[in-house]
């Protein structure tokens, strides 16, 4: 697949845009959900608002930091349907009795140690690292965990929904592909050594430490949920074909390093990686809520209600 | 009657014809009258004079230059309340022109100019406006305004809303904001005065906003009686302190027009501003610009900021969708719903068209010429478009001081063209086209360097990034290319 043209992309956005309003959260449906179903889906979906939440801070970051006022506008766009598909999501546990009041449940202690990490650094981070990290996560977000969700749960709504985030997604995942090879092109030799400089920064070894645990954390969940491990295989393999599929897309670093990283996350048996990392995971859980970082201003802006 | 006058009107031929009676128009009507030519006519669309400021009247409009500058050096008001004065003290000081000069009895109110045609045989324009009547001047001033006309977003289903509308340049002083749900779409110069009243007022306010800008603080305190004691007896006092804003107004131009050590410093004074005023991250976050301070508009008030952070306010950047019969919707998912939206959208800018049909010699139409960016004389004349003078046109856009300095000048360069239309009874003076194109080649080339061109979308560029709307260097240079009408610089006919 050739690189896509971003200006048509940006229109083909604007164009596809859709609200909460749009879909019929009360139609009939929300009791498919098994008994058995709902604690583990609860757990699931607040993970997921919260992803979905992060990664929009992620993309607000990308827009601050894009090269060109086109992926500017891209980026900002993708800022608000991450927050859509946040909102959507929490429309569906609304739906199926899952939300106490109004607000989206509390984080896991590693969301917030991510969400603390974004907030004091997404904004000075290499472009290309979120660039190139944000598409791998949705790659396992889209390919593996939204389908296994759309195969196991039969509301309608959900399928509604997830419907609708899936095209957006799609969208982002063009964008993110694309951008990843013109990130590869011309970094040939000097590509390597400049993102080694960049890699060894402290904000983004500190930004490592509580990434990778929420991600095994993460991993782990949704294998509890009932996810096969070979859709996540399945997921990192798409990401490394897609991001692959040209010379400018495997000549860039980043790609290279988050390629490696996501399939030894995935693999249960690369002791070495997930060892340590599991340490990370306990070590995490055990910081008192007193202790954790307070949460910051954008944290929150998330609501199931279609029209406020 | 009404057969009768038009007949007068076509038999008479004015010295000048005057499109418009805001400060422009009254401006060039006291300088006519002070050069003892007083056949001349103003022709205004409304029932008042007063122009852009008799049309923006919204809550908490005021002008962003001090009132000492921002006002005619030839008519100085000792009484001026505050520092930066209010819209309506502004439009009083424009209606005591108005009277003071005697300058209603010149006046056509409700005249609406829909076309000017220059008759190259008599040598005259022809105004027409929409009651049927032509108007014929020896010399033309357009003096309708650069920013004169209210401008709507280019949002899907904005005809859609069923609540209330509201442009800010067109306000509607009987809407009861009480109780209400109101948005306002912007947040340039008229949405940074407006926010601040509306919240005090409304029920829920929803600030919509696509790029932030950059504010600086407003200075803006009451003047004490004996300050207007002090102007009122001894003038030279107000027109030194017109002096030193004009000079601190000049010096300004360092760091908003080029970039230059002064440009981070009025950022970093930006930013500190910010940072005094809105203490949450996030919301700094999404206040601050990222492009070069001047490269848009910079906007002063230290009200804005408070007001956004007040419970009932809140600033929404998520890109809008579209506009739905209840509400706005976002890219975020959401129909914010309203009883109000507030298009605090600016104003249809003339940098790549003519503000009304304008036909030269031969025809020829300002329209299609301007389509590709309006190109004119010292912002003043057109070439081919002879006797026709203008103020505040392409590239006499001030960025830094009172646009009054610019129009003021330009004035007296028109008066100058009507003194020797009339004393050397041309019937033709027109600039010489390649006289023009050089001008805007130089202007062009200083614009490159500029802040406006520093890469950022703003209604100082075309779609293109053709910049055919400010002036690149100081209030006093502008002043200085007009002194002087040369004649080699036309053709006299």
């Amino acid at each position: 697949m050739a690189t896509i043209d971003l200006d048509q992309m940006l229109d083909k956005v604007k164009a596809s845009q859709w609200a909460l309003k749009d879909i019929d959260w009360d139609a009939p449906g929300a009791e498919l959900i098994t008994d058995e179903q709902w604690p583990k889906l609860r757990d699931f979906m607040v993970d997921l608002v919260w992803i979905e939440h992060v990664g929009a801070r992620g993309f607000a970051a990308m827009a601050k930091n894009a090269p060109t006022d086109t992926l500017r506008q891209m980026y900002h766009y993708f800022y608000a349907e991450e927050q859509r598909h946040a909102n959507a999501e929490m429309a569906l546990m609304k739906r199926w009795g899952m939300l106490d009041g109004d607000d989206v449940p509390e984080p896991n202690n590693n969301i917030r140690l991510v969400v603390d990490w974004m907030e004091k650094h997404a904004d000075e981070l290499p472009y290309n690292v979120l660039g190139t990290v944000i598409p791998a996560l949705e790659v396992a977000l889209d390919g593996a965990l939204c389908q296994f969700l759309l195969e196991t749960v039969d509301d309608p709504v959900c399928h509604e929904a997830f419907d609708k985030i899936n095209e957006d997604e799609s969208r982002h995942l063009g964008v993110g592909f694309s951008v990843m090879e013109m990130q590869g092109h011309n970094q040939a030799s000097v590509g390597m050594v400049r993102f080694m400089g960049r890699m060894f920064q402290p904000h983004v070894l500190l930004g490592l430490a509580v990434y990778t645990p929420l991600l095994n954390k993460m991993r782990d969940n949704v294998v509890k949920v009932g996810l096969p491990e070979e859709k996540l295989y399945h997921a990192m393999k798409k990401f490394e074909k897609i991001g692959g599929r040209t010379e400018q897309g495997r000549r860039n670093p980043m790609f290279q390093f988050v390629a490696r990283h996501m399939r030894v996350m995935v693999d249960r048996n690369q002791k070495f990686y997930h060892t340590p990392v599991d340490l990370l995971v306990k070590l995490t859980d055990r910081i008192p809520a007193w202790a954790l970082p307070d949460k910051p201003g954008w944290v929150g802006d998330v609501t199931w209600k279609p029209t406020d | 009657m009404v057969r009768k006058q038009q007949a007068h009107n076509e038999q008479h031929t004015h010295a000048m014809v005057i499109v418009g009676a805001g400060f422009a128009g009254l401006g060039m009507a006291i300088k006519l009258r002070q050069a003892g030519i007083e056949d001349f006519v103003i022709l205004e669309r409304a029932s008042e004079v007063g122009g852009t400021w008799r049309d923006n009247q919204y809550p908490g409009a005021a002008c962003d230059v001090p009132s000492n500058l921002y006002s005619f050096s030839f008519a100085p008001n000792p009484d001026w309340s505050r520092s930066y004065s209010g819209s309506r003290e502004i439009l009083d000081y424009i209606r005591y022109l108005a009277d003071a000069y005697d300058l209603r009895r010149h006046i056509r109110f409700n005249a609406n100019v829909d076309s000017l045609r220059f008759d190259e045989e008599a040598g005259v324009w022809r105004a027409h406006t929409d009651d049927g009547a032509t108007h014929v001047g020896r010399a033309t001033l357009l003096a309708s305004g650069p920013l004169a006309d209210p401008e709507y977003p280019n949002i899907s289903g904005i005809d859609d809303f069923q609540g209330h509308r509201i442009h800010s340049s067109r306000w509607d002083h009987d809407y009861d904001f009480r109780g209400k749900k109101v948005a306002v779409i912007g947040t340039g110069a008229s949405a940074v005065q407006i926010v601040p009243e509306l919240v005090k007022e409304v029920d829920q306010l929803k600030v919509f906003q696509r790029t932030p800008a950059w504010i600086l603080p407003r200075l803006d305190v009451a003047t004490p009686e004996w300050n207007k004691t002090l102007f009122r007896r001894i003038p030279g006092a107000q027109d030194a302190m017109r002096k030193a804003l004009y000079g601190v107004h000049e010096a300004m131009a360092l760091g908003v027009v080029w970039n230059t050590p002064l440009t981070k410093l009025l950022e970093r004074m930006a930013r500190a501003h910010l940072h005094r005023q809105v203490k949450d991250a996030w919301l700094r976050r999404e206040l601050t610009p990222d492009f070069t301070i001047g490269c848009k508009r910079v906007l002063m008030t230290s009200d804005y900021y408070p007001a956004l952070q007040q419970p009932n306010c809140k600033l929404i950047t998520y890109p809008i969708d579209r506009i739905s019969e209840q509400g706005i919707r976002t890219a975020e998912g959401i129909e914010h719903q309203f009883d109000c939206i507030v298009f605090a959208t600016g104003f249809h800018v003339n940098n790549q068209g003519a503000p009304i049909p304008i036909y030269g010699r031969g025809g020829r139409n300002l329209d299609a010429e301007w389509r590709g960016g309006a190109r004119a004389f010292k912002g003043t004349n057109i070439s081919g478009y002879p006797n026709l003078f203008m103020t505040l046109g392409p590239n006499s856009g001030p960025g830094h001081n009172s646009a009054l300095v610019y129009m003021e000048a330009q004035l007296d360069y028109a008066l100058q063209g009507v003194h020797k239309i009339l004393q050397e009874d041309l019937k033709m003076l027109d600039v010489r086209p390649h006289v023009q194109q050089k001008h805007n080649e130089r202007l062009q080339k200083r614009l490159a360097k500029t802040n406006w061109n520093s890469g950022c979308s703003s209604w100082y560029l075309t779609e293109d990034g053709f910049n055919a709307t400010m002036f690149p260097g100081f209030a006093t240079q502008f002043v200085q290319q007009l002194k002087t009408l040369q004649g080699k610089d036309y053709i006299k006919v």
